[in-house]
């Protein structure tokens, strides 16, 4: 008897189950229509925030329309750390070390902008010598930061090679920055009032070994990815911004100049040794996706130029400015510092009242004011062409969201 | 020199839109001219005249800050010594900054705003002081978009409301946090990840 009731009860449990299975699996019983009609209700789609082609944890909510997106909300803070207020806690060489981890891609611009607003606060004057390895440092991150972009932008439109090489070469450079201090990626390596250490012995030698090498690379990744006509199908014509939007959006390195408008604060506002070095600016035409790669790409050209330029003018001397504290506490007053980040307008805002650690820190994130747009830009299209847009304005998390 | 000649004009046409404009003697930021506003229902009429009047057109930054001074450690502190080379039961290392006599804190959030002007390479800075309980201030988003997710990072950490803003909502902070971190008294409340 008990072993009848107890399959009796099994089977209609299950059965139940299947009930409810099968139910969920129809909406067309929930929500009843002509088998005949198409459906055609708006959409709702998640991207991310796991998804590989948002380059981190974005979440874009989208609304579609068949193919059409017709609406897009970029959803961040899923990496917030609230580095501005670890600052209010912490001395001023402390903070040079969060900095790494806004933009870890090219963490030496990041430095770079923090020593900057700092020493305008402290009144220090930078020795040459390590004016000139800060540049040289920086446009090396740079070329880091977008061979990274140029790898990772061909995946995201379906090329995989192009990922290898450029990672073959950005390998080399990570090299060179691990000799100068040791570090990959996190380098905390430009410090208030100078640099860490001096180069050590034959990196020179090196870095002009690969910036030999590195010249010929650029034809090759023209002829790989940049003038491929699948790829330019998919890129040109696509997501195009102009410079009238570009302004308003605030947007900033080489998404603004893709548009045609040429502002790059290296030579609009120069710090560091910027204004005695002769480098071009370059502008795209259209706004479009390709163009704001290929601005990347003849920009890295640029860096190589800098670079090269930096080494062979590279004086000697102190690395260090005289005088720096260990535990700097500046005067009461505030400072603003931008830089040409990889991925544009990067600024500090720094109070501070007389006490060791910053009052109040700001950071004005390029990436976070460039990823605005898409409300904008992706508004539209279809949904194949919104990772090309997506990748093409080349955002890092950690800066969106700090 | 051309740039103190154009900082004049732009200073008199400020001050024609406005009358309640005026110079902050000495510039809290070196080297910029910094313009403090008194009233929060001029504060977008001043950025619209220095937009469409005096061509800066390029929002640089739009934050605030909080001059209540520093407050003591509040609300729950996971770990209290969080040095691991002190002894167990030592002084937390991480102490709050002592205020500094003489320093002017006073209960107010002032918002700080700077725009560019790319004909003439000026950058000059906004300033509005509101009270801390009360911070209300006009929008900018009708003047540019970039205003929507500055202004939306303002009052996520800081509680500036922007009156006018179509989305003003959360962008950083979860929606389990309450409060604003960036205000000096922000008091932690234990939460699911402690």
């Amino acid at each position: 008897m008990t072993e009848i009731r107890s399959q009796d009860l099994g089977e209609r449990i299950r059965e139940n189950q299947q009930e409810k299975f099968s139910d969920s699996l129809k909406p067309a019983t929930r929500n009843p229509q002509p088998a005949t009609s198409l459906k055609t209700d708006q959409m709702f789609v998640n991207l991310g925030p796991q998804h590989p082609s948002t380059h981190g944890v974005l979440r874009l909510a989208l609304t579609l329309d068949g193919e059409v997106i017709i609406r897009a909300e970029p959803d961040v803070g899923y990496l917030h750390r609230g580095t501005e207020k670890l600052s209010e806690v912490r001395g001023y060489h402390h903070c040079v070390v969060m900095t790494d981890r806004w933009d870890y891609v090219s963490a030496m611009p990041n430095n770079l902008v923090f020593c900057l607003a700092s020493e305008k606060l402290l009144n220090l004057q930078v020795p040459e010598r390590a004016e000139y390895l800060r540049v040289i440092m920086c446009e090396l991150n740079r070329l880091a930061s977008h061979l990274l972009f140029f790898g990772t932008y061909g995946i995201d439109i379906g090329a995989f090679t192009p990922f290898l090489h450029a990672f073959r070469e950005r390998e080399m450079v990570l090299d060179l920055f691990e000799m100068v201090c040791g570090a990959r990626m996190t380098f905390n390596y430009i410090r208030i009032g100078g640099v860490a250490q001096d180069l050590p012995q034959s990196w020179i030698e090196k870095c002009k070994e690969f910036l030999g090498y590195f010249k010929f690379r650029l034809k090759e990744y023209d002829d790989l990815l940049s003038f491929n006509p699948i790829f330019m199908d998919r890129t040109k014509n696509v997501g195009l911004i102009t410079p009238r939007q570009a302004v308003d959006w605030g947007l900033s390195g080489p998404n603004i100049r893709g548009s045609g408008v040429p502002y790059d604060v290296r030579k609009t506002d120069p710090y560091s040794v910027y204004g005695k070095l002769d480098f071009e600016v370059c502008v795209g035409e259209s706004g479009s996706c390709w163009d704001r790669y290929y601005v990347r790409m003849r920009e890295m050209a640029q860096s190589v130029r800098l670079v090269e330029h930096c080494l062979n003018a590279l004086p000697s001397g102190d690395i260090v400015a005289k005088g720096v504290a260990k535990m700097p506490k500046p005067m009461p007053g505030e400072a603003y510092a931008h830089v040409e980040g990889s991925r544009g307008d990067l600024g500090i805002y720094l109070v501070s009242d007389g006490s060791f650690s910053p009052y109040r820190m700001h950071v004005r994130a390029p990436s976070y004011i460039n990823l605005a747009i898409l409300q904008e830009a992706l508004v539209g299209l279809k949904v194949s062409d919104m990772i090309a847009v997506l990748g093409s304005i080349d955002i890092v998390l950690g800066e969106v969201d700090r | 020199m051309p740039e103190a000649a154009f900082l004049e004009q732009v200073t008199q046409r400020l001050k024609e839109a406005c009358p309640e404009v005026s110079v902050a003697e000495p510039s809290p930021i070196k080297g910029v001219v910094n313009f403090k506003v008194t009233r929060a229902d001029t504060w977008a009429l001043v950025f619209k005249t220095l937009k469409e009047e005096l061509g800066f057109e390029f929002l640089d930054f739009l934050t605030a800050v909080d001059w209540k001074g520093p407050v003591g450690a509040q609300g729950f502190i996971q770990d209290p010594n969080p040095n691991p080379f002190l002894p167990e039961g030592a002084t937390p290392s991480v102490t709050p900054e002592p205020p500094t006599p003489g320093f002017p804190y006073r209960e107010k959030i002032e918002l700080v705003a700077a725009v560019s002007n790319w004909n003439k390479w000026t950058r000059v800075v906004v300033r509005l002081e509101l009270p801390r309980e009360a911070a209300k201030a006009p929008t900018l988003i009708n003047l540019w978009k970039t205003a929507d997710w500055q202004e939306r990072e303002a009052y996520d950490l800081l509680g500036v409301v922007f009156e006018g803003h179509p989305n003003l909502k959360k962008i950083l902070t979860p929606d389990f946090i309450a409060g604003h971190p960036l205000r000096k008294d922000y008091v932690h409340v234990k939460d699911q990840y402690d």
